[in-house]
């Protein structure tokens, strides 16, 4: 089994390579000719991301990897989630807005947490009409992450769930701190007057 | 305003040329001008070290073997890296991540693949920031002003430019406190980062605070905490491994060290570790395999130091190789023995008395008036001890056993010092010094309380 998974794990890390090399390549290209190859460009690191997400949703599964926590600057993780997405939004005219009231360090797993708020942010950018926002604040004496838009919200609640869902679900519980775990919640409460999505880490 | 990277020097370390030209492409990309290639890591470590740039993007595979965080922890063994140096470490691997949480030096920061260059800038924006946010207390740090280097953190604790660095202020804060001796201070601030969560570095430095400060028991549970919930954490084997040698235990230390070692065939450090302990265990194999491994490939110039030899000459005394420990003592230039600090001529003045008697004996003898007043460190007493048995002056061999058994670090080097008495036909004055020893430290100790 762990050979498998190695073997799953070394094609996944060449591939990641190679996108980058793509990725690249097209840098080249908008240099050289003064185009816009933003799209093509999102589209390969959302393919690098899916490998990815595919990997860690099969460990985390199996319950054979721990959580890699850092402390982590909150508002840079903003940052990066409005840097990946805004673009590929304001392609669809939606805007993407930033409101990050949490100004600390805190303690958490960066890379999956990023991925799992860009996710969330792509997901909601299908429904909106005109507005994503992420916000993060601090609320219960944890960190409270919201994406919210203003679509139709959620046909059902609990929505019936893919893999970004599922492992938002798990990573949000496997974040203890003082003997309090993460949870998420989802509901059509938001004051965009879609759908929202709420992450809170203790 | 002028691109701020257009006048840094990058270097772009990785081993496969296509990831090479991709690396340089998104560095140009964010304005930089002067991007220079290493292809592997001795090529890196040679460019570093004769024109150390502004800025390294670094594979974490490099191939041979090889990896990043190898070269980041040898780059700041040897003080290669300043702290005004970016370090970046490029990866495609998710699994660095869980590199990062459980190493005690970590790089800036390290972005995986594939990523944009408006990433790239946006993550090394983050970095300039901080280290301009610490760069008066990098001056003083560099000073060895800890006074200066103190005050500066907690004025950024304090304000609100620091938020953003609330963890690694405390941890810059623990790590000047224990470079400033203060061991007890640091293990509070140790602490009060894990009030807040539970980080094994952070568990780890209250291990090694409370080592230094001799409270071995509750070190030895810290560290176990450690290296049980985080068995990645190959510094914190290395530091409950230590633990365990001043406890006594060096049976313990070594396992732990064995079974790192084959994971990080190429850390030299640990190999010396390992060669002390099993020095201690009476592996004497181990130790000559260990440290044959650090002097023929610990290439770094001026890795392998005179004490390295000695540790050598020490393991194949131990295993009465006498002929070959005569060479490897020999192979000391006279020019090198003389600028050796008093415990390491005394350790090769008795190896050398021990492995070639009519070289090294009268220089033993030249030594004895010193080795009979003078403060020594254990490793070089449990030298001069074995080579005063060996030529049978008991005066010079009950002296040293008394004072190893004063010692703070009698636990560590007890079993091997009643070896040596025992090897002579002496346990029952080993047992004598041994009751003299314990009694006058139960009488200091009621003078003390």
């Amino acid at each position: 089994m762990q050979q498998l998974l190695d073997i799953l794990a070394s094609g996944i890390h060449d591939a990641k390579n190679q996108l980058f090399q793509t990725e690249s390549t097209l840098v080249e290209a908008e240099t050289k000719h003064g185009i816009d190859l933003g799209e093509a460009r999102y589209a390969i690191e959302a393919a690098a991301q899916r490998l990815s997400r595919t990997l860690t949703a099969y460990h985390l599964g199996r319950h054979d990897q721990a959580l890699a926590v850092v402390p982590s600057v909150v508002c840079d993780l903003c940052d990066e989630v409005a840097l990946a997405q805004r673009h590929h939004l304001a392609a669809a005219q939606i805007k993407l807005e930033i409101d990050c009231q949490a100004f600390d360090e805190w303690p958490l797993d960066r890379d999956l947490l990023t991925d799992i708020l860009n996710n969330a942010v792509q997901n909601a950018g299908r429904f909106a009409k005109s507005c994503v926002r992420l916000s993060a604040t601090l609320e219960d004496g944890g960190l409270m992450l919201c994406v919210e838009d203003d679509g139709p919200g959620y046909a059902e609640l609990p929505p019936a769930g893919g893999t970004g869902l599922k492992l938002a679900e798990t990573l949000a519980e496997l974040h203890t701190r003082h003997g309090r775990h993460g949870h998420l919640h989802l509901d059509n409460g938001s004051a965009l007057g879609g759908a929202r999505f709420a992450l809170w880490l203790p | 305003m002028s691109n701020p990277y257009a006048k840094k020097r990058f270097l772009v370390i990785d081993d496969m040329p296509t990831a090479r030209d991709a690396l340089r492409t998104v560095a140009q990309n964010i304005g930089a001008f002067a991007v220079e290639f290493a292809a592997n890591y001795q090529d890196a470590l040679y460019r570093i070290r004769n024109n150390a740039p502004d800025i390294i993007l670094c594979d974490y595979m490099l191939g041979e073997g090889r990896s990043g965080q190898q070269l980041l922890e040898e780059l700041r063994r040897f003080n290669l890296l300043a702290d005004e140096t970016i370090f970046m470490m490029v990866t495609g691997e998710q699994s660095y991540e869980q590199v990062v949480s459980a190493v005690e030096l970590v790089p800036d920061d390290y972005i995986i693949k594939p990523f944009s260059p408006d990433k790239l800038l946006l993550r090394l924006d983050r970095i300039v920031a901080k280290k301009e946010f610490f760069k008066d207390y990098y001056q003083a740090k560099r000073k060895q002003e800890f006074e200066q280097a103190l005050a500066l953190l907690a004025k950024k604790r304090d304000s609100e430019a620091g938020r953003p660095y609330r963890f690694e202020i405390l941890r810059q804060q623990a790590e000047t406190e224990m470079a400033s001796g203060d061991a007890k201070t640091a293990e509070e601030t140790y602490r009060t980062i894990l009030n807040n969560y539970e980080f094994p570095w952070a568990r780890a430095g209250v291990a090694r605070s409370l080592h230094k400060q001799e409270r071995l028991t509750e070190a030895r549970e810290e560290i176990e905490r450690v290296v049980s919930s985080t068995p990645t954490f190959f510094d914190a084997a290395d530091l409950k491994a230590s633990i365990c040698m001043a406890q006594g235990e060096a049976e313990e230390a070594q396992r732990v060290l064995d079974e790192v070692a084959k994971k990080t065939p190429r850390n030299y450090l640990r190999k010396r570790l390992l060669a002390e302990a099993a020095t201690l265990n009476g592996d004497d194999e181990t130790a000559r395999a260990a440290m044959s491994d650090v002097i023929a490939n610990d290439t770094m110039p001026g890795a392998v130091q005179p004490e390295d030899r000695l540790a050598l000459a020490r393991s194949q005394v131990n295993a009465n190789d006498l002929i070959t420990a005569e060479k490897t003592l020999v192979s000391l230039k006279e020019s090198e023995l003389q600028n050796l600090s008093l415990d390491l001529q005394a350790s090769y003045a008795a190896l050398l008395a021990i492995s070639s008697p009519g070289r090294g004996k009268p220089r033993f003898a030249g030594l004895r008036p010193a080795l009979m007043s003078a403060a020594l460190e254990s490793s070089s007493r449990l030298d001069i001890l074995r080579a005063a048995l060996t030529h049978g002056d008991h005066e010079l061999a009950d002296y040293q056993a008394e004072m190893l058994m004063e010692a703070d670090d009698a636990k560590k080097t007890f079993s091997s010092t009643r070896k040596l008495y025992s090897l002579h036909g002496r346990e029952m004055d080993f047992r004598n010094i041994q009751k003299q020893a314990a009694l006058a430290r139960i009488k200091h100790d009621a003078q003390a309380g």
